[in-house]
């Protein structure tokens, strides 16, 4: 045994609930934790993983005594949460940050909601100013401290609830799924904050996440499945189990993936292996390996790369009578005021028929104003926009139709659930469109079955199903309209990997089978490289790459100057490529460079 | 529309006045109000303009931003005046056309009127102007802090109150997001009567509804893993505490509300 503290530890807790029906009578009594037991030492830094509804929320909710168990012990630095009397001092030893950044900021100033923990606590004036000034310098937003939250991004209000908890000074930090909702970029500088705060200021750090590559720096992990603790153990000893994780909805980071065929496939050897534990590493192992004098620079750098093209030719002349086209348009938010900004700036588009195109780009780039304008939300400041030939701005266009014609589905569209059952929510779309209520409950049927879901699922209440089968009937809801094209804003937002991947092949079957256009928009570079055919790079509301996802993602110098990552596998091929060797580059799909990677080994004949 | 709506905003900016105490603003402005009622003689409504010139002038807040504000309100002022001049009838008629009797009665009333509802309307809003929602809510929570010994929870209502302020602007983001979501699926908010347009806001009200109290309740258990538990033994990063700037500003009220009392005697 360690011979630091034991921090938290956790004693064999079941917690059981009852589920009610409307009229408040019991359903059914659903055990969220089953015997759960876990040792936290002090200075560690602990993942607990576990795809939506496993459980592991509820467990973080019982260290910060938010919850308590129905049977077992939950002691937090000596102190069980079984007496009303520690709780808050285990509050203020185990702080939490939670998923959604706009809902536990309590201050309407940055520096306030930083010093609202400390004032709880009783602490003096002076030393909350002490504090909340350590506290913001510590997060980096002492430069914000006079703003209004609402004024952040998702990144930084995450910032502002760590500094708010730090200011507490706890012993031990829980992420509760703190991650889930920011992008890419947000998630990762959250797990270096993180990290950090274990290494230098030897806070206990516990995460709660679904996302495996962000577990890769903890000392210790927990899988959870069905409120059970399936697995624990180092990183690399539970990212071995590749049936089990598969079992419990998880996935593994995708350069992980690539590194275990490789290995396979002899490509890399064991004691390489052993070694790799980001994606920089793999690439350098490769380099190593295969290339000891080292290699140039990227290829589009030096201007070899395939040439992807910015500008469609569209300038009204021979305009495609069929698809989606964006003429030269601009859009500027708020014309003529001070805070007047230009979203969109001379972009120019055309989505044809049964397409599956993804829109990549930052935060701000532009890219949900884009897909506003593709229904008519938003109509241009300048340019136009044309439906089928048609400028959408003509008096006898019909916009009803357009709505219809092109299904926008928000981020988070469950949040637009309002009807008291399943079939009357998806119902409503068909029914604005004038059509008789027999025919639209068929869409209805149709959709629904479209989106995966059982049909007895039609009178329960959207409210009572879990977040992935509510965005499915969000889904469904404007499925059932018949649209020819689908345009999502980043629909596998908040979902685990499982649910993720099964949104995404519905969308690919909606595309292949019913010949429904896809216009995704996307943070997740890895889920366009698996199911999209073009990519739209958008940057400062201008389009700066539009062509096949291969042409796209093999510009990798381009790309990093925009500040977007790559996927791994289109930089190995680039990386193989650069190397000399003559190997495929226009393919994404891990599928297709698993077979590139085999096809160039068994060439090269040469083992390592 | 909403944006020359200047009423109940903060003006940010550096001055005398924003810097003073919220309870000394929020008695002034009682002070304020009230003395307009002392009397209706031309002397007092001299000074009551003249101390109001010198207050906005001491904010700092441009003279233009508070006549928006004004004109915002324009119709209900004219409105109130139109109604006076007519209504109020005195012995000497002015002017007569058919129905309409204007006499110097009215005429005086009017500009009374007029004048007292833009004075209170500029004297009060000069107080959200030049103090944060936060500090009036202080304010207000501290004032009334008597009550708490009767059992009025003002910690709480002030609490609600600012909590409110933080998630009003997120809740107007999210009713236009829903909105816009249900207009995708085919609503069209300008179409058909009445009953039909009302009709139209059930998708709108019920899932803005339901995300209220979703951040709510996610809310309450944020505030709980910070260890809030009520007002008792809490204290404050910004305890409110008066100045010597406060002192001379009550001095100054003290001396103005005299004034005033004198003018309503002596004219």
């Amino acid at each position: 045994m360690d011979i630091r503290q034991k921090l938290i530890d956790i004693k064999n807790v079941t917690f059981e609930y009852f589920r009610r029906d409307a009229e408040g009578n019991v359903q059914d009594m659903v055990e969220a934790l089953k015997d759960v037991s876990l040792e936290v030492t002090e200075g560690q830094f602990i993942a607990i993983l576990g795809r939506n509804g496993s459980g592991k929320s509820t467990l973080a909710k019982h260290i910060n005594a938010l919850l308590f168990p129905s049977e077992g012990e939950v002691i937090v630095d000596g102190m069980s949460t079984e007496e009303e009397d520690n709780h808050l001092a285990i509050r203020q030893t185990a702080g939490m940050v939670f998923q959604n950044p706009d809902n536990q900021i309590v201050g309407n100033l940055v520096e306030e909601d930083v010093a609202f923990g400390p004032e709880n606590l009783g602490v003096a004036t002076a030393d909350i100013w002490n504090r909340v000034d350590a506290a913001l310098n510590e997060m980096g937003m002492n430069a914000f401290r006079n703003q209004s939250p609402n004024h952040l991004s998702g990144g930084q209000k995450q910032r502002v609830a760590i500094a708010g908890v730090l200011a507490m000074h706890p012993k031990c930090i829980i992420f509760d799924e703190a991650t889930a909702m920011l992008d890419p970029q947000g998630r990762k500088n959250m797990i270096a904050v993180a990290k950090r705060l274990q290494e230098e200021n030897g806070i206990t750090v516990i995460l709660i996440t679904h996302h495996m590559d962000e577990v890769l720096a903890a000392d210790h992990v927990f899988v959870m499945k069905s409120g059970r603790v399936a697995a624990q153990g180092t990183p690399a000893k539970i990212f071995a189990q590749k049936a089990l994780l598969e079992d419990c909805g998880l996935c593994l980071p995708v350069f992980y993936q690539y590194m275990e065929y490789m290995r396979q496939e002899k490509i890399l050897t064991d004691r390489m292996c052993s070694r790799i534990h980001t994606e920089q590493d793999l690439l350098a192992c490769l380099k190593e390996a295969y290339a000891p004098g080292g290699v140039g620079d990227w290829p589009d750098k030096k201007g070899t790369a395939d040439a992807v093209f910015a500008d469609s030719p569209t300038d009204g002349v021979g305009k495609p009578k069929e698809g989606l086209l964006l003429n030269h348009v601009s859009y500027i938010y708020n014309k003529g005021y001070a805070d007047e900004r230009k979203a969109l700036d001379d972009v120019s588009l055309h989505i044809g028929k049964g397409e599956f195109v993804a829109v990549i780009g930052h935060t701000g780039s532009g890219k949900s104003t884009l897909m506003q304008h593709l229904n008519g939300l938003y109509l241009p400041t300048e340019g136009n926009v044309y439906y089928d030939g048609q400028d959408i701005t003509d008096s006898d266009f019909s916009m009803k139709e357009l709505r219809q014609k092109v299904g926008l589905v928000f981020q988070y569209p469950e949040y637009q659930l309002f009807a008291e059952t399943v079939e009357k929510d998806v119902c409503f779309g068909p029914e604005n469109m004038d059509i008789s209520r027999v025919e639209a409950q068929k869409r209805a049927y149709e959709a629904i079955e479209a989106v995966g879901l059982p049909d007895t699922i039609y009178d329960s209440s959207p409210l009572q199903l879990s977040g992935g089968q509510k965005r499915r009937v969000a889904m469904a809801g404007i499925l059932a309209m018949q649209p020819e094209y689908l345009v999502l804003d980043e629909p596998t937002a908040g979902l685990d990997p499982y649910s993720a991947k099964a949104i995404l092949q519905m969308l690919k079957d909606l595309q292949e089978k019913q010949g429904i256009g896809i216009v995704l928009v996307s943070h997740s570079m890895e889920e366009v490289a698996e199911y999209a055919d073009r990519i739209i790079v958008m940057d400062q509301g201008r389009k700066c790459m539009d062509g096949p996802v291969w042409a796209v993602y093999n510009q990798i110098y381009r790309l990093e100057q925009l500040g977007l990552s790559v996927p791994v596998g289109n930089r190995i091929l680039v990386t193989l490529q650069q190397m000399g060797y003559s190997v495929h580059t226009q393919i994404s799909r891990m599928e297709d460079i698993f077979v590139e990677l085999a096809r160039w080994k068994s060439l090269m004949g040469k083992q390592v | 529309m909403m944006k020359d709506m200047t009423i109940g905003q903060f003006y940010n900016t550096d001055s005398v006045i924003h810097r003073l105490d919220p309870r000394v603003k929020v008695i002034f402005t009682l002070v304020y109000v009230m003395s307009l009622f002392f009397s209706r003689n031309p002397v007092l409504y001299v000074a009551a303009f003249a101390v109001l010139v010198f207050y906005i002038k001491l904010s700092k807040v441009p003279v233009s931003f508070i006549l928006k504000g004004l004109k915002a309100l324009g119709m209900i002022i004219l409105f109130t005046v139109v109604i006076n001049l007519f209504t109020v009838q005195g012995a000497k008629t002015l002017v007569e056309w058919h129905f309409i009797r204007i006499t110097d009665a009215g005429l005086k009333s009017a500009i009374y009127l007029g004048l007292r509802l833009c004075f209170m309307i500029i004297g009060s809003s000069m107080m959200t102007y030049t103090t944060t929602p936060n500090a009036l809510t202080d304010g207000l929570e501290k004032m009334l802090g008597w009550m708490k010994r009767i059992h009025v929870p003002v910690h709480e209502f002030a609490m609600i109150m600012a909590i409110a302020l933080r998630f009003v602007p997120i809740l107007v983001d999210e009713l236009d997001k829903i909105m816009k979501a249900q207009m995708a699926r085919g609503v069209d908010f300008k179409e058909g009567n009445l009953m039909a347009r009302l009709k139209k806001l059930v998708p709108i009200i019920i899932p803005l509804f339901v995300s209220a109290v979703r951040r709510s309740n996610e809310l309450a258990l944020a505030m709980d893993a910070r260890c809030y538990h009520g007002g008792e033994g809490r204290t404050k990063m910004k305890p409110l505490q008066y100045k010597r700037n406060d002192r001379i500003a009550y001095v100054f009220v003290i001396i103005y509300l005299a004034m005033m009392i004198a003018i309503a005697i002596h004219f």
